[in-house]
């Protein structure tokens, strides 16, 4: 399966932590530290909901 | 790191779960409460605007401490910016007090504490422990050690991203149409009147609205929720919300002095938010209404229900899914009604053109109302615009 890439910019330059993504994706594949987001490649679809969920445009697939 | 264990274990420190670990110590369990973050109530994800006349049922006295402005009522603002203004009593008690958040939820986290409850700041679940199908406790992180807390009952009240219920086996996904994104600026140098909380709809913010929380006299939360399913790009919500700034001079010339955002759920209510060993409760069990992406109020009304069901559990030996249908059917008589009734109007508000909302507005000038139920404005929406309540003729 060819996979488009996922970006979540977490660094904080977007990111503002806010928890959207984590609670609307379905596969439960995104993960909140404190000051840190990440994503399981291997479980994530690539569906998009965070994509939208995410008010500050922090996430990107392309 | 030293594995503990106790009665009830409480899985984040907003309101419903610090409402929830109170009640449960008051009724007698042992209760640890943990938190993932170092500062409990903080970094803010909120409005600030709360109701008030919960407060008293579940033991809340309000406090200067947290309490920024009592305002006197809320107007809603027509796509055309004609205003409906509703005093707080015919509001359905959906404003009252615009809040400082991380006071507030410090303030119950200190009523929980003295009623005999633990805190344990900076530990953060990773999962759930079952034997025999049963949630037993969490194993998690606590100031980065891996550690395990075993309880007869754990409660899930860790917010909208809420992993508990789903790691636990309770179906808690949304649907697009069920979510809004939400972004709000706290601004200073605004004009904003102390007296109204300020609600704007159509499609300035599709499926949601911008709301206007006065903090202060020149300061104010601004915001905006999107509905998923109405948007298509990235960062939409921002977008909408500087758009709507822009046309408004009189926050446009205002200066942002803090950012926030996050997810609201706006669903029908959970079927299921018990199993064996584990309850839900608050944004975690999709307790938001709807309507109007309020979470509090009802996070903290069910987190007082879940509190006592919980200590009852751990004193008869039973945190069984068949025990905490009590819970469930218990927070469901005193929300549930209401969180559908306001589910179907959100569907239906969802819907509306913008010339609609205009209308609906404009009919209900100067309309006395003895109470401000959807029956009682589609009856006055009738008298002045009979097409449009064709619309809604479910409703009546």
């Amino acid at each position: 399966m060819n996979k488009k890439l996922l970006h979540i910019e977490s660094s904080g330059q977007l990111c503002i932590y806010c928890g959207a993504c984590v609670g609307v994706c379905p596969l439960n594949c995104i993960y909140l530290d404190e000051t840190r987001i990440t994503f399981d490649e291997k479980i994530c679809t690539r569906c998009e909901i965070c994509v939208k969920a995410c008010p500050v445009g922090a996430i990107e697939i392309g | 790191m030293e594995n503990l264990r106790t009665d009830v274990l409480v899985v984040g420190a907003g309101p419903a779960g610090s409402m929830t670990a109170k009640w449960a110590a008051k009724s007698g369990a042992q209760v640890v409460m943990i938190e993932k973050r170092q500062e409990i109530g903080s970094p803010v994800r909120c409005g600030e605007g709360i109701s008030r006349s919960w407060l008293p049922e579940v033991g809340i006295t309000p406090s200067s401490k947290w309490i920024n402005v009592e305002v006197e009522g809320a107007r809603i603002y027509a796509p055309n910016e004609q205003c409906l203004e509703i005093n707080e009593k015919h509001a359905g008690n959906e404003v009252g007090f615009v809040v400082e958040r991380d006071g507030f939820d410090k303030a119950l986290a200190i009523d929980a504490a003295n009623a005999g409850a633990d805190v344990l700041l900076k530990t953060a679940a990773l999962g759930v422990i079952k034997e025999n199908g049963r949630v037993v406790g969490v194993k998690g992180k606590r100031f980065g050690e891996a550690f395990e807390i075993r309880a007869k009952v754990t409660i899930g009240a860790d917010g909208f991203e809420s992993q508990l219920g789903r790691w636990a086996g309770i179906p808690t996904n949304l649907a697009l149409r069920d979510m809004d994104s939400c972004l709000q600026y706290r601004m200073t140098n605004v004009d904003c009147d102390v007296r109204y909380c300020d609600f704007y709809l159509g499609k300035v913010a599709p499926g949601g609205y911008v709301w206007i929380f006065p903090k202060a006299e020149g300061l104010a939360n601004v915001g905006i929720g999107v509905q998923l399913s109405q948007i298509t790009g990235m960062a939409e919500a921002r977008k909408y919300l500087d758009a709507w700034i822009a046309h408004h001079p009189q926050y446009a010339k205002g200066k942002k002095i803090d950012m926030v955002g996050g997810g609201v759920s706006i669903s029908p209510p959970l079927k299921q938010t018990v199993t064996d060993g584990l309850m839900l409760v608050g944004d975690a069990a999709r307790m938001i209404d709807p309507l109007t992406g309020g979470g509090i109020a009802n996070g903290c009304i069910a987190g007082k229900i879940c509190g006592e069901y919980a200590a009852k559990a751990v004193e008869l030996g039973t945190p069984t899914k068949e025990f905490f249908q009590g819970y469930e059917k218990a927070w469901r008589a005193r929300l549930e009604e209401k969180l559908y009734r306001n589910w179907l109007a959100k569907e239906k508000l969802c819907s509306l053109s913008d010339e609609t909302f205009n209308k609906v507005v404009d009919a209900l000038q100067g309309v006395k109302l003895e109470k401000l139920t959807v029956h009682n404005i589609l009856k006055a929406v009738r008298e002045k615009y009979p097409d449009v309540t064709k619309e809604f003729a479910a409703f009546l």
